[in-house]
């Protein structure tokens, strides 16, 4: 019966016709291995060795790792002092000491060196709660004005502090206006240390962002007087304070540089340090640290990296353990059929 | 509404009522282009949304970052868009500029001129020779033929290859083509419409040229616009309908755009993540203000002043809304415009679909709908052409009771039909005289002799053939006379009216005059329900009727041959009426049913011939794998119940007793098919929990009262049914069912080859056309076409699979990365005062989604998660397309987990790592960045199941890429991030930051992977083990043999021996002729088929008592 021909040649007839119709060819899409897809390509599966021992690469990796994070975040020798309360009379309120214009608000303090420190040494100060991330902060400034002579008018951005009544203010902006004014000295075993203040700033931004023929006017003129003045004979690149203070902190504890002190500090050394208490954190209820601190390959001092490392690898080492266990207990064959179950039963969806 | 058309008539005014034969297939203009394409864009609501973003953008208080971060990739994306459709349509341009620039011939003032075609006007006389493109739709006046005949190939109009006569109307013959060229008259035709079948109109010549009588005028005395003039030495005609009024033009439209599941999935998403938006916006607004108002106004050096304007409230949530408006990325639209062309590509590229044979490869005319390749749930497919080849053979036949071909197969070696012929057997020799006249076939003499057949119908045809292989050869067709040759002597026959096919008569007949002894001939040939109630009352059917049912059981289609020889005054007056009718303009196709009734009785039937359409290769096996990959097939044809149950059983389309059970639907009158429908229902109902493939069978009569009166039942049936035949039903039911089951939010694909599947196809998700020989009607409809039903696996299993697989991932990720880092913008709002500060720079965040993120996972359209050869051999895994596995609210709600997850971690560990004296906000916006682009380049590491050389070139080129355009960047002073990354590149505590990232991203979500992978995996996780493991995959899992049991089975039954048979097995599926068959149809409306032996048998012996 035909029949039997017809779906008997079944399989094969898709191939047998090929060398027929090679006058059709040009309509045939051209063979290329992308656009049959058929690119060679390497599987990427999740077998038990695999994530095993990617699990135990990454703690013999990450564990080290910490452990040097750690370390060289303890070799740093760090010096933390807090003086926004210390340096208050017990007179008046907080906020009107630091507004009053009278009072006197110079306060000493002495430091013990308990580790020995290699010069140099930094100098920061750590403000708390100051949102210099804040939207309406942030923005308040002119980086055309701080670098170009000319642009001097260009104050858009920054109001509320643009202009005053003699003319635009440079460098203009709520973050200028803000700048820290706290000072500090030194007395290191009855010796005034010099503290390095140049170059405390980015090279680049010395250089590139802030003019320097830019010099200071109408700064701090105003009725509200925020922080430091600026002298108005220097340009603006070399107000390395202010440089230093524009580079806006993404978080609202932050530290800048204040200097450095190229020396080294011996264990036990006395430090003095009289502290210029001007800058007004009391009214929002920030906080100032004053903190000397060494350096390491990673930075300061911050532990945070080592213990995430060491967090992290310590994980993993015990996820790879707990897969060999499961593994060696529960062994489960790969690709095993019997996990296809419409081959017991049809499929209905 | 009709339309008047002076011929030849420079000053008629209906000259400048219609318009010019330009063609415009164009959408816009050089100046409508751009408002057009942005009012077209902006309609979407996605693009509004960006837009309003954008603008608000421009408020200087509110925006976070630069504008442009936002405009620079709407403008971008628009731009990418609007240029695709610029090009689509310059291309457009082009090709409507070609084909208005050729030169055509127009006779003016009664003198040939060579003329452009654009500037054909209705009314004028077009001169077209041998092989030229006919620029309008023509009323033919003239031809070189003496006889007014020309032939014309119609394959750009319809398809179909074969040529067609055409001929001029009875006015016009005989006028001399001089003349010719300077006719006058009127064509009183309908206005333009889109029906390439029908043209009825009226001529009228005006004076002098002879009578000025009306003449009717037909589609056969039109050549319409593409087609091609051939074997015609010259032709000439007057345009009718010019420019886009010509019948193609009218048949042109714009679809309907359609709309994949995923992509509805995809808009629901966003819609859920615009909620989600404005719920973080709120809150976050609120929670901005009330800071601002109880902080804020401590910090003295925000200086907030103590009286705000009046939309003060509204700013701080207006910010947040522009910091979150990255959530929904502007990019996914794009990324998968461009995938989804890609899709389509593959299609047409792909080898493995081209078929050899027609020289044909598949073509994905609708870009946009490949995801639903892999969600199809319903196959709705089309019998003839489709499954079968629609390559007719003439196999059996019947002459007076006589069965030839019975024993071999094939009538044509019987040699009692060879002997018969011989010795002239006047049964026999009428029987080939009507197989070899009543047609409409053109023989064509080729040079060496031979005559070549061109026909319409693939079974007129093959009944030629068949009659020149046994001497009776159709030798010649010369207007109305005919030749044939039987042995050596020329017969010549007068063709007197040809009574045409159509699907409501089921039959044609034509009138012949033998030009030997005048007598008149009616031949008629059609369906044996057609042409058995209209045999003369004396002669006995039954062995007509046992010969119709036994060859429909074996799958052979049936053509019962009849004629009567008429008397010369009944035809004379008859003629008058057919005349009278064929001109008629109002109902013409009914009008002339009517009349040709009136001759198509008491006909003395000679036979039955029976054609095999043989199936085409690799359909049992496709439909095989396909229904075990849980697709459902109905099949829906205009076939016979036998025969379409007979093709059902042969390709896998339902399975023999004991696996299978058919039910029907059936009955006399509406009550009784609604009390069937009921019965089957129920039995459904119960059998629906067993293993068994449960058939219905129902036909176009029974399914119209069904879906009329009882929709409620009829759908039930349907989501119940996995399979179902539905026969004899029209092209508006096919459409009918498919919207059904639409409606029942079922994903349908609508499979056909000819006109007759058009609106079905148009009407389902997704139509696919097989491009076969009823010609290109359904594959132009088609958002598909293919070159053979086999090749429909490989669409659904790979092409469809893979689409829907990797939009499934391409589309999540998008949110993911949009998501991860607009959690890290929130996160940052808490620490700076919920004020709305970005953390970001306007260059990163306008990159982040256009550059940095967006290439590695565009290589994903390389993914492969099986190989094809698995997923061929597992069809079941599309399980997990259909019921949409892979993109649902709660693998989304994994990938919203995971970006949750990705955003603290780089958002911990980067303000931890860089605080104090690190904590300086360009240096924390770029190293959370960078954990960003790091961490996603791992997401879509771990995401892929196979790398080529282009996705390790895209994910590392990536993050290569982003630390150049990022040093770039950080060379321009006013950037924004000027010397950053220099600077933290030089720093080991960046890199060190970046690799713990990576490793507390990554590690938790490999294990889970590792976990569900290893200890609950999913069915496509197992087959990729098995993968790895190689060699043969589970040979539980592979097609079993089954089809071939079954056709031994057939094979081996002797249907001319009627067996015993158990009468318990009263068949209910036997198809008599049209009187009997209700009476017992609905006798048992659902019984079990017992096996193929006993179904046959019995049916055959219980027609046998019937009758």
């Amino acid at each position: 019966m035909e029949g039997k021909e017809t779906h008997g040649s079944v399989g094969g007839a898709s191939t047998s016709s090929s060398s027929s119709a090679t006058k059709k060819q040009s309509k045939r899409p051209k063979y290329s291995r992308f656009s049959q897809q058929e690119l060679p390509a390497c599987k990427f599966i999740v077998t038990p060795t695999v994530v095993i021992s990617t699990f135990v690469a990454i703690a013999i990796v990450f564990i080290p790792l910490g452990l040097a994070s750690l370390f060289a975040s303890d070799n740093v020798v760090e010096i933390v002092h807090r003086y926004d309360d210390l340096c208050l009379p017990e007179s008046s309120t907080a906020v009107q000491h630091i507004q009053s214009k009278d009072s006197n608000k110079t306060c000493a303090a002495k430091l013990a060196v308990s580790k020995a420190m290699k010069g140099p040494i930094f100098i920061y100060y750590q403000l708390d709660n100051f949102y210099q991330n804040h939207r309406r902060y942030v923005k308040s400034r002119s980086d055309k004005q701080l670098k170009y002579k000319a642009d001097a008018d260009d104050t858009d951005s920054c109001s509320p502090e643009a202009t005053t009544d003699k003319g635009p203010i440079v460098p203009c902006g709520l973050v200028a206006w803000s700048l820290f004014n706290d000072t500090y000295k030194f007395v290191v075993q009855n010796k005034v240390v010099d503290v390095n203040k140049k170059n405390i700033a980015w090279d680049s931004d010395r250089n590139h962002k802030f003019g320097s023929d830019v010099y200071p006017q109408n700064f701090q003129s105003g009725g509200l007087i925020g922080g430091a003045k600026l002298e108005t004979s220097k340009p603006l690149s070399d107000q390395e304070d202010l440089i230093v203070w524009m580079r806006t902190a993404a978080l609202p504890t932050f530290r800048k540089l204040y200097g450095r002190i190229e020396g080294d500090l011996q264990v036990n050394d006395n430090i003095e340090v009289v502290v210029e208490n001007n800058y007004n954190t009391y009214s929002f209820g920030g906080k100032k640290w004053l903190i000397l601190s060494t350096t390491s390959w990673i930075g300061g001092k911050n532990e945070f990296i080592g213990i995430a490392y060491l967090t992290i690898g310590g994980l993993c080492l015990f996820l790879a353990i707990t897969f060999i266990l499961i593994y060696v207990l529960r062994p489960r064959q790969l690709g095993d059929p019997s996990y296809l179950s419409w081959n017991k039963q049809s499929p209905m969806p | 509404m009709k339309r008047y058309v002076y011929i030849n008539d420079d000053e008629s005014p209906t000259q400048d009522l219609y318009c010019d034969n330009r063609i415009s297939n164009r959408k816009y203009t050089v100046w409508n282009f751009l408002p057009k394409n942005l009012w077209e864009q902006f309609s979407r609501f996605m693009n509004q949304y960006f837009l309003l973003i954008a603008c608000l953008q421009l408020w200087s208080l509110i925006t976070p970052v630069n504008p442009a971060s936002t405009w620079g990739p709407l403008i971008f994306i628009f731009a990418v868009s609007a240029s695709k459709e610029a090009w689509d349509d310059y291309n457009r341009f082009l090709s409507d500029k070609k084909a208005n620039e050729k030169e055509v011939w127009i006779v003016k003032h009664g003198l040939k001129k060579p003329s452009r075609a654009q500037d054909v006007r209705v009314g004028d006389i077009v001169w077209l020779r041998e092989n030229d493109e006919v620029p309008c739709d023509l009323v033919v006046l003239g031809t070189s033929d003496p006889q007014g005949l020309c032939y014309i190939e119609t394959s750009a109009l319809d398809g179909e290859t074969d040529l067609k006569t055409r001929g001029i109307p009875s006015a016009c013959t005989g006028i001399d083509s001089e003349l010719l060229h300077k006719i006058k008259g009127v064509i009183e035709c309908p206005n333009p419409d889109k029906d390439i079948r029908r043209f009825d109109a009226n001529l009228r010549l005006f004076p002098p040229f002879i009578d000025n009588d009306v003449c009717p005028l037909t589609i056969k005395n039109t050549v319409l616009q593409s087609c091609y003039l051939r074997n015609t030495e010259w032709a000439c005609g007057v345009a009718v309908y010019t420019g886009n009024e010509t019948k193609l033009g009218m048949s042109r439209g714009i679809p309907e755009p359609k709309l994949t599941a995923m992509d509805a999935m995809i808009d629901k998403l966003t819609g859920a993540i615009f909620v989600f938006q404005i719920v973080v916006v709120v809150v976050l607004g609120i929670a901005g203000n009330v800071w601002k108002d109880t902080e804020a106004r401590k910090q003295w050096y925000v200086q907030y002043p103590k009286e705000g304007p009046w939309y003060e409230l509204l700013v701080i949530p207006l910010r947040f809304e522009l910091l979150c408006s990255i959530m929904i990325p502007i990019s996914i639209k794009v990324s998968l415009d461009l995938v989804k062309s890609l899709y389509a590509k593959f299609i047409d590229w792909d080898i493995e679909m081209f078929d050899q044979e027609t020289g044909s490869s598949s073509h994905a005319t609708n870009t946009a709908i490949s995801e639903d390749l892999g969600q199809v749930e319903y196959i709705m497919t089309d019998k003839t052409g489709t499954l079968t080849e629609n390559k007719m053979v003439f196999r059996r036949c019947c002459i007076s009771g006589t069965f030839y071909g019975n024993e071999s197969g094939d009538a044509l070696k019987d040699v009692r039909l060879q002997n018969a012929v011989a010795s002239g057997s006047p049964d026999v020799i009428r029987f080939l005289t009507v197989m070899a006249i009543c047609n409409t076939v053109i023989p064509v003499q080729s040079k060496n002799g031979n005559v070549l057949y061109k026909a319409q119908s693939q079974d007129e045809e093959a009944l030629v053939q068949a009659a020149a292989k046994l001497h009776m050869v159709l030798f010649s067709k010369s207007g109305n006379l005919l030749e044939i040759r039987f042995n050596a002597s020329a017969i010549k026959y007068e063709v007197l009216d040809i009574l045409e096919f159509t699907s409501d008569r089921k039959r044609m007949s034509v009138v012949v005059r033998d030009t030997r002894d005048d007598k008149i001939f009616l031949l008629s040939k059609g369906a044996d329900e057609a042409i058995l109630p209209c045999a003369s009352a004396g002669q006995q059917t039954r062995t007509l009727n046992e010969a119709a049912d036994q060859y429909a059981q074996l799958g052979l289609r049936t053509l019962c041959l009849a004629w009567r020889e008429l008397k010369e005054d009944e035809y004379q007056e008859w003629s008058l009426m057919f005349r009278e009718a064929s001109s008629t303009l109002v109902d013409r196709e009914w009008r002339i049913a009517e009349v040709c009734q009136r001759l198509e009785h008491d006909l003395e039937v000679l036979g039955v011939t029976a054609i095999e359409d043989r199936l085409q290769d690799g359909v049992p096996e496709t439909i095989e794998m396909l229904r075990r990959a849980g697709i459902n097939f109905w099949m829906l044809t205009g076939d016979k119940q036998n025969t379409a149950i007979q093709i059902a059983l042969s390709c896998n389309f339902i399975s023999p007793e004991p696996k299978g059970q058919l039910l029907l639907i059936d009955g006399k009158t509406e009550d009784e098919v609604c009390r069937s429908l009921e019965r089957v229902l129920l039995t459904m109902r119960i059998t629906s929990s067993e293993p068994k493939d449960v058939a219905f069978v129902v036909d176009g009569w029974a399914l119209e009262i069904a879906l009329k009166n009882h929709r409620k039942d009829f759908t039930e049936l349907a989501i119940l049914s996995r399979t179902a035949i539905c026969c004899r039903v029209t092209p508006s039911q096919k459409a009918q069912l498919v919207e059904l089951l639409k409606s029942c939010d079922y994903r349908t694909l609508a499979i056909g080859d000819g006109g007759n599947d058009v609106r079905m196809i148009q009407q389902a998700d997704i139509g696919v056309g097989i491009s076969g020989r009823e010609g290109l009607q359904a594959a132009r409809a088609a958002d598909y076409s293919i070159g053979k039903f086999r090749f429909l696996k490989r669409l659904i299993l790979v092409h469809g699979r893979y689409s829907y697989n990797r939009t499934a991932f391409l589309s999540q990720y998008s949110f993911y990365k949009s998501l991860l880092i607009c959690f890290i913008q929130i996160f940052f709002s808490f620490i700076s005062g919920v004020s709305g500060t970005s953390l970001f720079n306007s260059v990163s965040l306008m990159a982040y989604n256009v550059f940095y993120t967006s290439i590695p996972v565009l290589v994903s359209v390389l993914d492969k998660d099986l190989s094809e050869k698995t997923v061929m051999q597992h069809p079941q895994i599309l399980f997990y397309c259909q019921a949409g596995r892979l993109l649902n609210p709660s693998t989304f709600a994994g990938w919203f987990g995971r970006s949750l997850f990705h955003a603290i971690v780089v958002f911990i560990i980067s303000i931890n790592a860089f605080a104090y004296e690190k904590s300086e906000m360009e240096e924390v916006a770029m190293v959370a960045l960078s954990g960003c682009i790091w961490l996603q380049a791992f997401v879509v590491i771990i995401e892929t199941n196979s790398f080529t050389v282009l996705q390790h070139l895209a994910i590392w080129g990536n993050l290569i890429g982003f630390y150049i355009i990022n040093w770039i960047v950080s060379t321009i002073p006013s950037s924004g991030m000027y010397t950053i990354m220099f600077r933290l590149c030089s720093q080991p505590s960046y890199w060190i930051t970046i690799f713990l990232i990576v490793g507390a991203g990554m590690g938790p979500i490999l294990a889970i992977k590792y976990f569900r992978y290893t200890y609950t995996p999913s069915k496509i996780n197992t087959l990729q083990q098995a993968e790895r493991l190689g060699g043969p995959i589970l040979s539980l899992g592979n097609i079993d043999p089954q089809q071939r049991s079954m056709e031994k089975e057939v094979a081996a039954l002797s249907i001319t021996q009627p067996k015993g048979r158990n009468s318990v097995y009263e068949p209910l599926l036997s198809e008599s002729p049209s009187g009997t068959r209700r009476s017992f149809g609905s006798a048992a409306p659902f019984e079990f088929f017992q096996s193929q032996a006993s179904r046959l048998s019995s049916s055959y012996s219980r027609n046998c008592k019937d009758n």
